[in-house]
């Protein structure tokens, strides 16, 4: 297996890609329906999307979303303004803290602008709907929990990854 | 233990496809599949959400597996060969890999694992052919893709009108004319079964 090295440049490299990845804790002080994150997350991703390509993007690859709660998860992705929001997912009650995981793939601009439309929309949009983001980390993602633990535990994990990962 | 590939260019609904298509090629446990799932960002969005559906699966995030990390993709091969000895590994690469490079890839777990290359599956996104196809650096990347496939699924086809899948399908049978090409949707269910045939029927 030696005749690949994982150390070569990405092959999107050439073609223009580039891609930004964050996590937060997003609250809000009354509980968050089922609909509403939904809706709240649609808007988030074409958001995103529309200032990716306010930036000068050609093309989005993907602006999707995970979204983490006690009550359930909800993913919502686009793939461009002109083709909509999609959300799916259910949350069992309302919930007041979402554990929100953003991918930005995007063609025609660098990452650093793939970054900064990814965080402006964010929050943006999080203020538009009275939600304030507790904490964010880039490059981050909320993998090392179980997912059989109680609704408190589940929660303590993701929380403690959010803050561990602000210490590296 | 059978590699097969479903690519294509991001946002053209592999992830959704990879859930269905594992859950029937796996037949109720009659056959036993694996998944890998590859993204270049370093969040693993896909691959959280196919591990919450309970298939065995393994994500490899931060790079490429058609080159930045093509060695890791390798020796996860020969790791879930070792410990779970699946009949087919479903590859999610990323929407920028090339096909034939995944292909290259796998067969370097070969030295280790008894594997075999099955049907690269190449997803063409119906809702946006023009913008795929037309742009100069993205255009060039996603005709790689489409040459590559030996089974080319017209992505979405329940979002879009049947010219615009006819149109879709020639453009796509223009870069390739020897690939099988099928309609797909993966809400509604249209093609996974003809997939899922292809794909045991599928002569190595």
């Amino acid at each position: 297996m030696s005749n690949f090295s994982d150390e070569s440049p990405g092959c999107y490299t050439e073609h223009g890609v580039s891609g930004y990845g964050v996590a937060a804790k997003i609250s809000r002080s009354e509980p968050m329906t089922e609909d509403f994150v939904k809706s709240m997350a649609e808007s988030m991703m074409l958001t995103i999307a529309g200032k990716c390509m306010e930036l000068g993007a050609k093309c989005i690859g993907h602006i999707k979303s995970h979204l983490r709660t006690e009550a359930g998860t909800i993913k919502a992705d686009t793939i461009g303004v002109g083709h909509g929001s999609y959300s799916s997912g259910r949350l069992e009650h309302p919930v007041r803290d979402v554990f929100i995981a953003i991918n930005s793939i995007v063609q025609g601009i660098p990452e650093d602008a793939v970054k900064a439309a990814t965080l402006e929309g964010m929050h943006d949009v999080a203020g538009q709907n009275g939600l304030f983001v507790v904490k964010e980390k880039e490059h981050t993602y909320f993998d090392e929990f179980d997912f059989t633990a109680s609704k408190q535990d589940y929660i303590k994990q993701l929380s403690e990854q959010l803050d561990m990962d602000q210490d590296r | 233990m059978i590699i097969i590939q479903v690519a294509g260019f991001l946002g053209c609904g592999k992830t959704t496809l990879m859930l269905k298509l594992s859950r029937n090629l796996a037949a109720g446990g009659a056959r036993k599949v694996a998944l890998v799932v590859n993204e270049i960002g370093e969040i693993p969005v896909d691959g959280k959400v196919i591990a919450e559906s309970g298939m065995m699966m393994k994500d490899i995030g931060g790079g490429c597996i058609c080159c930045e990390v093509a060695a890791t993709f390798a020796k996860t091969l020969y790791q879930i060969y070792k410990e779970f000895s699946p009949e087919y590994v479903l590859v999610e690469p990323t929407g920028v890999a090339v096909p034939h490079q995944v292909s290259l890839a796998a067969r370097m777990s070969g030295r280790d694992a008894k594997v075999a290359i099955g049907p690269a599956i190449v997803l063409f996104d119906a809702t946006r052919p023009a913008e795929l196809l037309d742009m100069d650096m993205l255009g060039q990347l996603v005709t790689t893709q489409i040459k590559d496939a030996d089974v080319i699924a017209i992505s979405k086809v329940d979002a879009v009108d049947m010219a615009a899948v006819k149109e879709s399908v020639t453009k796509v049978r223009e870069i390739n004319p020897k690939a099988r090409i099928l309609n797909l949707s993966s809400f509604t269910g249209m093609g996974i079964d003809e997939l899922t045939d292809i794909i045991l029927n599928w002569e190595i």
